[in-house]
């Protein structure tokens, strides 16, 4: 049986949609699995625990089209604190756009950290409409592809993978609307002011 | 008006002060974005941590002509400039709208933008084509309607920032 350590890489991962997703992968991996979250101050930590586990998961969203700047400060520690023995690593990456191909530059840069420090490169989740997937009747479909994700994992059965809600485009943009101005309302702000062409006040 | 975001001090003198903008974001505190979205829903086109990115993302709105100037980590921007662009999202409203066949954030008041992005201390080929495509994926985002990728190395970046600010001098 092998040991996922699931390192979320959301920069506000106690309250993210990476969470939800890391404990849906739990629930559905056979595995023992280990939950961290990188903040700034345990890189070392983590880096070091690293040698306990046969795989590492990471899961975070797409920030300015590719890692956030968080995940990417953890990865050049643990490029200068390797462990002995390297874990594979796994990724579950979401967007909030609805296509999860916008993920890919980011899944490229993660295989090149890989490749030139000696990981080997388990499977991978692409997940877009990922901000608010999990709120819709479409959620089965997250569900179902992390499922997967976790099996193939536990099997060494490295695939990549990749969901997004069943929609066109004109209705996701539509459904989205709908999304924030709910979010937007439970602060007292409205579509009109979310709306604002300015910046700064100006 | 022109805007030159850099991550390191650059030994350039700038001559046309009132159309140039010059930041050199190594020497500001920037916070990591935190992805609160305040700047969407609680306050929208404000960031709620009140540091030094505050005066930076209202000057990448209006500016039309950018140059950009970055280590490459992985194939990524390095996270002095990373940060920066990470809280740039004040910007863009959390409606979605549907761009190049794709679905984006929409703009504030953001200028179209003809990009120069100098990327410097790469350490390996296969970076440059990473970076490529992440500039074509930020084009979308950032409202560039023109860019252009110059590599270098860090001992030659202010000779490419010259060679852009000659170029911008001509057009």
């Amino acid at each position: 049986m092998g040991k996922i350590l699931i390192l979320n890489g959301s920069p506000k991962a106690p309250k993210s949609n990476s969470k939800r997703y890391a404990e849906i992968f739990t629930r559905h991996c056979p595995d023992e699995t280990v939950y961290q979250n990188i903040t700034k101050r345990n890189h070392q930590e983590l880096c070091a625990a690293m040698e306990g586990y046969t795989d590492v998961l990471f899961v975070f969203p797409l920030y300015a089209d590719s890692l956030p700047v968080g995940l990417l400060n953890f990865l050049k520690t643990l490029e200068a604190n390797p462990p002995a023995s390297k874990p594979v690593i796994s990724i579950l990456i979401n967007c909030g756009f609805l296509e999860y191909e916008q993920n890919e530059v980011a899944i490229r840069i993660m295989h090149f950290f890989c490749r030139r420090n000696g990981f080997t490169i388990g499977s991978v989740l692409m997940l877009g409409s990922g901000e608010a997937i999990l709120e819709t009747p479409f959620k089965y479909i997250a569900q179902r592809n992390i499922k997967r994700l976790a099996h193939s994992i536990t099997n060494k059965d490295y695939r990549i993978l990749h969901a997004t809600m069943p929609l066109p485009k004109s209705l996701f943009r539509l459904a989205a609307q709908s999304y924030w101005t709910r979010y937007g309302k439970k602060f007292g702000t409205t579509k009109e002011q979310m709306q604002t062409m300015e910046i700064e006040g100006k | 008006m022109k805007l030159i975001l850099s991550d390191r001090p650059l030994n350039i003198p700038i001559q046309d002060r009132d159309k140039i903008h010059y930041i050199d974001l190594s020497s500001l505190k920037i916070a990591n974005c935190t992805g609160c979205f305040s700047c969407w829903t609680k306050t929208p086109g404000r960031c709620i941590i009140r540091d030094d990115a505050t005066q930076v993302y209202p000057r990448i709105a209006e500016s039309d002509t950018v140059l950009y100037v970055s280590r490459l980590k992985y194939g990524s921007y390095d996270t002095v400039m990373k940060t920066m662009l990470e809280r740039a999202i004040p910007i863009q409203q959390a409606f979605i709208r549907i761009h190049h066949g794709e679905t984006h954030h929409v703009q504030r008041a953001v200028a179209s933008k003809k990009a120069t992005i100098i990327a410097y201390g790469a350490e390996d080929k296969e970076e440059y084509s990473i970076f490529r495509q992440l500039v074509s994926r930020n084009a979308h985002n950032m409202n560039f309607e023109h860019y252009e990728i110059l590599f270098t190395t860090e001992s030659m970046v202010d000779d490419m920032v010259k060679y852009v600010l000659e170029k911008w001098e001509k057009s």
